[in-house]
């Protein structure tokens, strides 16, 4: 059976961003899990604010803390190497679109 | 419906230990983890290894595969044909465990969902549970225009939905998706209340959407940022030169050329790129395209420059 459904979106950015609720929500986990992503600096928040239902989280806060879940589920990763595997996955990725950049892959 | 043998995905035995199952499948993750793996099907394999991980990594749902496929061994089922007989799932209970990513599941084969989809949800009503649905993932490839313009798309997905009864089944839905105008790549774009159904009377989840823009033959996309190639003259690269350029948005603009440009030389055009708080910028990679010596004309040319430019020895440094 198919369903047509109409719906209209809105893009995860710095006027829509997501709540630490949310955040945690979409990813399966929850707000004292966000916390934890916050403490080891897997993400980053922009204010003072130590109320988590004060922060507020972008599509690549999302992206991070997406592949942060997978980390832990997958290998069983504590969240201070999962930062570390992180980090250097963003940086493998950033050469690799150097060397495309240069057309040498 | 095919039967899945998930111990050959994990290359390993029916008598494999709990230790084992992990160290197969972390082995595996690893070989097809998209940012190591140069396999083709990484994506797919990465798929079947998780799926084959979240059954025999847990005790209920291994013994009822293994009782299963004891089952299908002495019925003879042939290949391709496999429906799961009824009860087949007596006497386990399954669930979700909490170390699960969000609606994971969503991307499992169909024979998983036979098996295990509507189990779970009946062990969830036993236990009166009552949660939000789970927010469901998904790509979304989109032209460079349809990015920064706005479009309006139609996506077909694999949703789970409750019928009148309360059992959820599994169906195609096509969405017609308004795509706001700027997004850019890796941004994730929501859509309210289209992820899985709830649970216990609960709102469904949400749908989100990671944006991919396809390859563009004028582009290349570097997170915000754009790049395109620029050809000109050898005149226009030694003169300076006003050249018209395209921009992704449909316009043209006019670029000063500096004088005595070199090759690949990179002109930025400050927030011609995705939009955002950082906008992103286009740039532009001068490239010199030598005009063919091919007529009289054109050979007079190319001997009048070498001659007013002899002093030019582009190999010096080579010290031959």
């Amino acid at each position: 059976m198919v369903n047509f459904t109409v719906t209209t979106a809105t893009a995860v950015s710095a006027s829509q961003p997501l709540a630490a609720s949310e955040l945690a929500h979409a990813v399966g986990a929850d707000t004292a899990w966000v916390v934890q992503l916050v403490e080891v600096g897997i993400l980053r928040i922009e204010t003072t604010e130590t109320q988590p239902e004060r922060w507020q989280f972008s599509s690549a806060d999302l992206q991070h803390a997406l592949e942060a879940r997978r980390l832990e589920r997958d290998f069983g990763v504590g969240l201070d190497a999962a930062a570390l595997i992180l980090d250097l996955q963003h940086e493998v990725r950033r050469l690799k679109a150097v060397l495309q950049a240069r057309g040498l892959r | 419906m095919e039967f899945k043998d998930y111990y050959s995905a994990l290359g390993i035995d029916r008598t494999a230990s709990d230790d084992e199952v992990r160290k197969a499948y972390r082995k595996l993750a690893r070989k097809y983890h998209p940012d190591v793996s140069t396999e083709p099907d990484a994506e797919k394999r990465m798929r079947d290894i998780n799926e084959a991980k979240d059954v025999l990594g847990d005790k209920e749902k291994r013994a009822a595969y293994d009782a299963l496929a004891d089952r299908v061994a002495r019925g003879g089922h042939p290949e391709g044909d496999f429906q799961p007989p009824p009860g087949w799932d007596e006497g386990f209970e399954f669930h979700r465990g909490p170390r699960q990513g969000p609606a994971d599941h969503a991307d499992f084969s169909e024979f998983f969902s036979s098996l295990f989809g509507e189990a779970e949800r009946r062990g969830a009503a036993r236990q009166n549970f009552r949660a939000r649905g789970e927010d469901h993932h998904a790509a979304i490839e989109i032209t460079l225009e349809d990015a920064l313009n706005g479009a309006e798309r139609e996506i077909t997905l694999r949703a789970q939905t409750v019928d009148a009864q309360g059992h959820p089944q599994w169906e195609n839905r096509t969405l017609s998706v308004k795509i706001p105008p700027g997004v850019h790549p890796g941004q994730f774009i929501r859509l309210a209340g289209q992820g899985m159904p709830g649970h216990g009377g609960e709102p469904p989840g949400d749908l989100y959407l990671e944006v991919r823009i396809a390859p563009h033959k004028l582009y290349r996309v570097e997170e915000r940022d754009l790049y395109m190639t620029l050809p000109i003259t050898p005149t226009e690269a030694a003169l300076g030169a006003q050249v018209q350029v395209p921009t992704p948005t449909g316009g043209v603009v006019e670029v000063t050329v500096p004088r005595n440009a070199r090759n690949g030389l990179k002109l930025r055009l400050k927030g011609r790129g995705f939009a955002g708080k950082t906008p992103g910028d286009l740039y532009l990679l001068l490239d010199i395209a030598l005009p063919p010596a091919d007529s009289d004309d054109a050979r007079k040319a190319y001997e009048q420059l070498a001659q007013a430019t002899a002093s030019f020895h582009p190999r010096q440094h080579l010290g031959v």
